[in-house]
């Protein structure tokens, strides 16, 4: 059955994005990320008009993280006070990188700049989560872990544990300055507004490897910073350009709501190697894609401006 | 005194005013009147007819394109052009080229002027097998004569106009909107030495709102001899106009209601797998 679109000005089988939807809030759920790195190009292939595919992708996150992180703060993986130090320092990140970006497109080369960041940070986080949750899983195969983590912890522990306004944050069960998940909440936005998506695939490992944080409150965590991000996304998209497309996102977050449920209940049952490993997978599959566009040539020279 | 002896005066100034309207409305009136019979008297002699037999299209929640069909009467043994065209705009693009040498991305943007956001044509033959490239041009028939017709903006040369409007075609005919198309056209003669004509087309689900001219026109000789027009109106009803107008017109509180939706259906779905599941 087919609906038409009020704002894409288009008409679209009403289950390629409910499915799109469910694929999509499964992967939510699952590792915390909002999904629209994937859901985004998806839209457009389906003839979704780039500018409306993104800002009714942030509107159906709001929906899918809703849904996960309220399924995650039953199970009590939510960690609300580090979710909202990295809230504050996300805000001052994207007022940081939407203003690089201006400067960007005065330059002439934003394009390029976007498209190599979205590369090399997908490329790296990827190959980085990819072997140290392998060595990860083989080494508490060995028994070993426990000691490897306390060895690693020493050299950036010190210089961590000597910062101001050292906070203990129960939920995750780490002590960290208040600076520092601002820091890096300000490093994730600046990155994310300049690469134009929600930024849960960075935040995570963020989380991981530079908070210490576990796998499960991670998820969750990530999932309620998220959904703050695509709040402000979503009411700036519907404000200024016009492009969120009510019935689209009704349609996505039917899938995306019940698949973050799905997701959550899977992702309880997996261990957070396992969890970490898929991920890795995935970013790197995603980053093979983008790679493939950019050096083959592309059967369109020309698409709508106003996309990206 | 000198107030009475004003107002007689603006008075006087008045009715002169009304006087040099109403000869202005008389003349107006007769030189109308003589265009109209003359407009009458040239239709009259005029054989092509064209009607589109769907020419109001309504867009609900369901619509997924419509078909049209477009019918009228002509002299026999003549060749037939049908144009279906939205109002001429301009349209900004992306433009992708290699940078350093390997690596595909927008480079810039191209600006389109004069160009229909929807064309399609239908003819008997090939245009270019039974019109010469200036009536082509001069009625704008065939992708040869759009190139012409269009303004590409910013361009180093003449080759890479013919270059980015291909790209353009390309584009537009990946979204059903531009289509050239000729021996579908069914034609039958009738007894009293005319002939009458017939298509059936696709109308496109793209296609946006809006006002669209189909222009018919009888061929002779290379030249275009004879033209008819009828109007396609496609327009947005019930609720997905609500929305659409709502979308523009009062963008924030369109942002609060999709902000609203998406946070209850989040909240909603949750609920219902807590009661539903109950294991965690």
């Amino acid at each position: 059955m087919y609906l038409y679109l009020p704002v894409a000005l288009t008409s679209i089988n009403i289950l390629i994005p409910v499915g799109l939807g469910l694929a999509v809030g499964l992967l939510s759920g699952l590792f915390g990320v909002g999904g629209g790195f994937l859901l985004t190009p998806l839209l457009i292939m389906f003839g979704i008009p780039s500018t409306v595919a993104a800002a009714t992708d942030s509107n159906q996150i709001v929906a899918a993280s809703t849904s996960g992180t309220y399924a995650h703060w039953k199970v009590g993986n939510v960690d609300f006070k580090m979710g909202l130090y990295l809230l504050v320092g996300g805000f001052v990140g994207g007022i940081i990188g939407v203003q690089a970006i201006k400067l960007l497109h005065a330059m002439g080369n934003a394009d390029f700049v976007i498209k190599m960041t979205y590369v090399l940070m997908l490329g790296i986080v990827g190959v980085y989560m990819f072997i140290e949750s392998i060595q990860s899983m083989r080494k508490k195969k060995a028994g070993a872990a426990e000691e490897v983590q306390e060895e690693k912890e020493t050299a950036v522990g010190r210089f961590l544990k000597s910062l101001p306004l050292q906070t203990r944050f129960e939920k995750s069960g780490v002590t960290h300055s208040a600076l520092v998940p601002i820091v890096l909440g300000a490093f994730v936005g600046i990155l994310a507004a300049i690469m134009g998506v929600g930024g849960g695939f960075l935040m995570v490992p963020v989380m991981v490897y530079m908070l210490r944080m576990p796998m499960h409150v991670v998820v969750g965590t990530s999932l309620f910073q998220i959904l703050f991000t695509c709040i402000e996304v979503t009411f700036l998209q519907a404000y200024t350009n016009h492009s969120v497309d009510f019935l689209l996102a009704v349609l996505l977050l039917v899938g995306s709501t019940v698949g973050a449920q799905i997701g959550t209940v899977f992702g309880r049952k997996l261990k957070g190697e396992q969890l970490k490993v898929l991920l890795a997978a995935i970013v790197l599959i995603v980053t093979v894609k983008i790679v493939f566009e950019l050096t083959l040539t592309p059967a369109l020279l020309i698409s709508q401006a106003g996309g990206h | 005194m000198k107030r009475r002896h004003g107002d007689a005066v603006t008075r006087r100034q008045g009715e002169k005013e009304m006087q040099k309207k109403a000869k202005c409305g008389f003349t107006a009136t007769i030189v109308l009147a003589f265009m109209m019979l003359v407009g009458y008297a040239g239709n009259a002699s005029a054989m092509l007819t064209a009607k589109a037999n769907h020419d109001h299209i309504t867009i609900d929640f369901f619509y997924h394109g419509s078909t049209v069909g477009v019918k009228g009467i002509s002299d026999a043994g003549r060749d037939l052009v049908i144009k279906i065209t939205s109002p001429e705009g301009h349209q900004v693009m992306k433009q992708k080229g290699k940078v350093a040498g390997v690596l595909w991305m927008n480079v810039g943007t191209l600006k389109f002027e004069n160009t229909p956001n929807m064309y399609e044509l239908f003819s008997t033959k090939k245009v270019e097998d039974i019109l010469t490239a200036e009536e082509q041009k001069k009625h704008t028939l065939g992708y040869a004569a759009l190139a012409d017709h269009v303004e590409i903006s910013p361009l180093a040369n003449a080759a890479e106009k013919t270059q980015w409007f291909g790209e353009f075609v390309k584009f537009k005919e990946a979204s059903n909107l531009y289509k050239t198309d000729f021996g579908r056209i069914e034609m039958k003669d009738l007894a009293d030495g005319h002939q009458e004509y017939f298509i059936q087309t696709q109308w496109p689900y793209q296609a946006a709102p809006g006002e669209y001219l189909v222009s018919v026109y009888a061929v002779k000789d290379g030249k275009v001899v004879e033209q008819a027009e009828s109007h396609v109106k496609v327009e947005q009803i019930g609720m997905v106009k609500t929305l659409a107008g709502m979308a523009k017109d009062s963008a924030a509180l369109y942002g609060f209601l999709s902000i609203g939706v998406a946070l209850s259906a989040g909240f909603g779905v949750g609920m219902v797998f807590r009661k539903g599941g109950g294991s965690h």
